[in-house]
């Protein structure tokens, strides 16, 4: 069974067991705007929840992505590197940035459901 | 992720504010106006169909001043590098304001009219009260300097442009390039300008408030023509490698080393007659210290403004001024000032987030310009 939180800062991650995917959210890409280049953080590295992970800049200008969950990446989506517009075509599920393994699933209490989620961005 | 629009009391609104609204626009403030940074197509797309077609962008933010005056043309180059006599009447001419330092207070566009007594200028939206002061402080109290607020500044700018404008006013058929005209368009007085700031061939037309937003549907009506906010001016301009005020110039740099020589009359320089002259003089002669240079990045990021340019033994010789993605190349551009001894450099390194990016050193523009010559 996937279960998928949200941050305040626009990321989603879909949990399944211990492993996450993580990406932005479709109001994430529609600010955004065209995006032009992923950054992505290198396999093996570990984060902290929070902490920045990766760089999604668009035309306008660079974001920073925070990791929704603290643990080791142990996959990113390398089809980012040739078509980042992949993110703006589908943030939700073709444009997933990384995959991490979880450390300490009690720290997902501090993200939003989809239910808070979506009246945070007031729809 | 999202940035929320300020409700600054002091933000402005121009003519067409409630129609881009209504086109969908995503509204930011630049400038002291709110403005559309884009419309739902997005960026990218306005950016390829201004190269492509033709786009209309709202420019209202622009100031856009006449002063008026007998012998006005002789007192404004005591302020100006340029040389009125040698422009036909109805030409325009790009041109800078410099200080006693030789520095840039803003850049402009100024037209001789067909009328001795009056000139035209058009300057960007934030200097538009440091330029007036600049004016007054310089200019016989003689002189009326009156800001046209009563006119809005929309540009069409695009290879179809002429194409365009031509089945709302024939005779602006053929116009030359930096050149402008006052026609009557139904029952008011447009003024009509081949000029822009994409590289493309374009007007610009300045035009009532209140006919403003009817004019520009007019215009919508070709199936060629689609909205364009700032977003796609910026990249359009930055492929073109024109400078922006604020930004790749400033208060601090000169127009010999962002590359603007062009635009100076050397016969003024010699003679050393106008403010900032004495200043700029021996960099005119004897060449700058740094230049303004186009940079290709290695890979995919973007070297944005701010970003350090380092030389192959890792000592720092200068800093990207603007920077972003060309949707015309597909890749990376970015332009800057490295010291003039680098500058036939193969190679420089920008340091994006710590990395140290190889980068091409080109000179600009990174797209040709494609502006209007009339066949002789």
């Amino acid at each position: 069974m996937t279960d998928i939180f949200y941050t305040k800062d626009h990321e989603w991650i879909k949990v399944n067991g211990d492993e996450g995917v993580v990406g932005i959210t479709s109001y994430a890409s529609e600010q955004l705007g065209d995006i032009v280049f992923v950054e992505l953080p290198e396999k093996g590295n570990s984060f902290d929840q929070g902490k920045d992970v990766a760089v999604i800049e668009s035309v306008k200008a660079a974001s920073e992505i925070y990791s929704p969950a603290s643990g080791e990446i142990f996959e990113t989506n390398s089809s980012l590197e040739e078509k980042p517009e992949i993110i703006n075509e589908d943030p939700q599920e073709r444009g997933w940035l990384y995959k991490i393994t979880i450390k300490n699933k009690d720290e997902l209490k501090n993200l939003m459901s989809e239910e808070e989620y979506k009246k945070l961005i007031g729809v | 992720m999202s940035e929320l629009i300020n409700e600054n009391i002091s933000i402005e609104k121009t003519s067409l504010f409630d129609f881009h609204n209504k086109n969908n626009a995503k509204i930011v403030p630049f400038g002291g106006y709110y403005l559309p940074i884009n419309y739902s197509s997005g960026i990218i797309a306005e950016h390829n169909h201004t190269r492509s077609k033709a786009s209309i962008f709202d420019v209202s933010h622009m100031g856009q001043i006449e002063i008026n005056g007998p012998f006005v043309m002789e007192a404004l180059e005591k302020i100006l590098p340029i040389s009125f006599s040698k422009l036909a009447p109805g030409k325009i001419k790009y041109t800078q304001f410099l200080n006693h330092e030789g520095k840039i207070i803003d850049d402009l566009m100024v037209h001789k009219t067909r009328d001795e007594n009056s000139v035209w200028l058009v300057v960007n939206a934030a200097c538009k009260q440091k330029d007036i002061n600049h004016l007054r402080d310089n200019l016989n109290k003689k002189f009326n300097i009156n800001v046209r607020n009563d006119l809005s500044l929309i540009a069409l700018q695009g290879p179809k442009s002429e194409k365009i404008l031509v089945d709302l006013i024939p005779k602006i058929k053929g116009m030359e390039f930096m050149s402008s005209i006052w026609f009557r368009y139904k029952n008011y007085e447009i003024l009509i300008s081949r000029c822009g700031y994409t590289g493309e061939d374009g007007f610009e037309i300045s035009i009532p408030n209140k006919h403003v937003v009817t004019f520009t549907e007019e215009l919508l009506k070709n199936n060629d023509v689609k909205l364009a906010g700032l977003g796609a001016r910026d990249s359009l301009r930055l492929e073109a490698g024109l400078c922006l005020y604020g930004h790749d110039i400033n208060i601090e740099k000169n127009p010999i080393e962002a590359g603007l020589k062009w635009s100076i009359c050397k016969d003024r320089v010699d003679k050393q007659d106008f403010i900032g002259g004495e200043a700029i003089a021996n960099e005119y002669i004897e060449g700058p210290k740094k230049n303004l240079l186009g940079f290709l990045p290695k890979g995919r990021a973007p070297a944005r403004e701010g970003t350090l340019i380092y030389d192959a033994s890792n000592k720092l010789i200068g800093e990207v001024t603007s920077g972003g993605f060309s949707p015309s190349l597909g890749v990376p551009i970015s332009m800057g000032y490295i010291t003039s001894s680098f500058r036939n450099e193969k190679e420089v390194f920008l340091n994006i987030r710590g990395k140290k990016i190889p980068a091409d050193i080109i000179k600009l523009p990174f797209v040709p310009h494609n502006y209007f010559k009339r066949k002789k």
